[in-house]
């Protein structure tokens, strides 16, 4: 099958251009996903403050299609934001089960990341990365909004980049 | 009524006020003076005390110096310096305890990263990371060279 574009004049073809994009489905999935992003409030410490504040009208995570979620049924994003316990660790583990695909992780502070302070203890998760797989590390003690804005700014881009070029980042 | 129309009274000065919202992603978002992001280390200056490492409540910093190359002079150069950011918790003790003021903070926040393995920074890094770096670096009011008076 052919298509001849010759009939087409130079003005057409430059309106064709500015006004028809082409696409994979993937992009345009990941475009509407990257868009949408719910995330499972998964708040264990003080970070969970510092994300609700993100969430409050400063910040604003709304503009990026942020809304928070309490079920993980509804959700695509875990945001770990705290220190994970031994005895949290499994009920964290459920819940990202329970979550639908496509699904994503971002470890919010230095707990979630590597254990922050609680490095030395007995009782803390040396990072959330060893029960769920994480997509973007934000570190930080807790890290301000807008670093949390360019963690979820970050994981956007890692789903478009993903869709677009079918690589893994990492 | 008339609680009704001092509802709306609300509303409509509500319309008017100025928008409370920053539009971080797409200007940059200045933070305060005293923001704590990540350190800016100065290789020069550092005279190799290890106070940092030592006060670090989750020894996050490992440094290692050498001779002075110099054989004029006394003491040591850094010879490597790394930070685990994974587990910096931003205390600032590091900043308060350098004599020399080799190690100070900047305001820069923009640090997420896709892997564990980008959160460790070397002493390149930390020396190119220069901007925004915090002026006053004292203002705790420490006694300056000399002791206190």
């Amino acid at each position: 099958m052919e298509f001849d574009l010759d009939w087409i004049t130079q003005e057409e073809r430059q309106e064709l251009e500015r006004n028809v994009f082409l696409g994979t489905l993937e992009q345009v999935k990941a475009w509407a996903r990257s868009n949408s992003l719910w995330p499972l409030t998964f708040g264990l410490a003080c970070c969970a403050i510092e994300m609700m504040g993100t969430g409050a009208s400063h910040y604003d995570l709304d503009r990026f299609g942020v809304m928070f979620r309490t079920s993980p049924r509804q959700a695509d994003v875990m945001i770990v934001s705290g220190t994970v316990t031994k005895k949290m660790g499994p009920l964290l583990r459920r819940l990202y089960d329970q979550m639908p695909e496509p699904k994503w992780v971002i470890a919010m502070g230095s707990c979630a990341t590597a254990g922050g302070p609680y490095v030395k203890s007995y009782a803390v998760i040396k990072g959330v990365d060893q029960i769920v797989p994480v997509d973007v590390y934000i570190p930080g003690c807790p890290p301000s909004p807008a670093a949390l804005i360019y963690g979820i700014n970050k994981l956007q881009h890692k789903i478009r980049y993903e869709a677009k070029t079918g690589k893994q980042v990492t | 009524m008339k609680g009704m129309l001092k509802g709306m009274g609300v509303t409509l000065k509500a319309l008017t006020a100025p928008k409370v919202t920053t539009s971080y992603p797409d200007t940059p978002y200045m933070m305060p003076e005293r923001y704590r992001g990540i350190q800016h280390f100065i290789p020069e200056l550092c005279i190799v005390c290890n106070q940092c490492a030592r006060i670090c409540p989750t020894e996050c910093i490992t440094l290692t110096g050498k001779p002075n190359p110099d054989p004029e002079k006394k003491g040591k150069v850094i010879d490597t310096f790394d930070l685990n950011f994974e587990i910096c918790i931003l205390c600032d003790l590091c900043t308060e305890v350098c004599p020399t003021e080799a190690i100070v903070m900047t305001g820069n926040f923009e640090l997420a990263a896709y892997s564990r393995d980008e959160l460790y920074k070397d002493r390149e890094w930390l020396t190119d990371n220069n901007t925004r770096v915090r002026e006053d670096n004292n203002n705790i009011g420490a006694p300056q060279k000399g002791g206190a008076k």
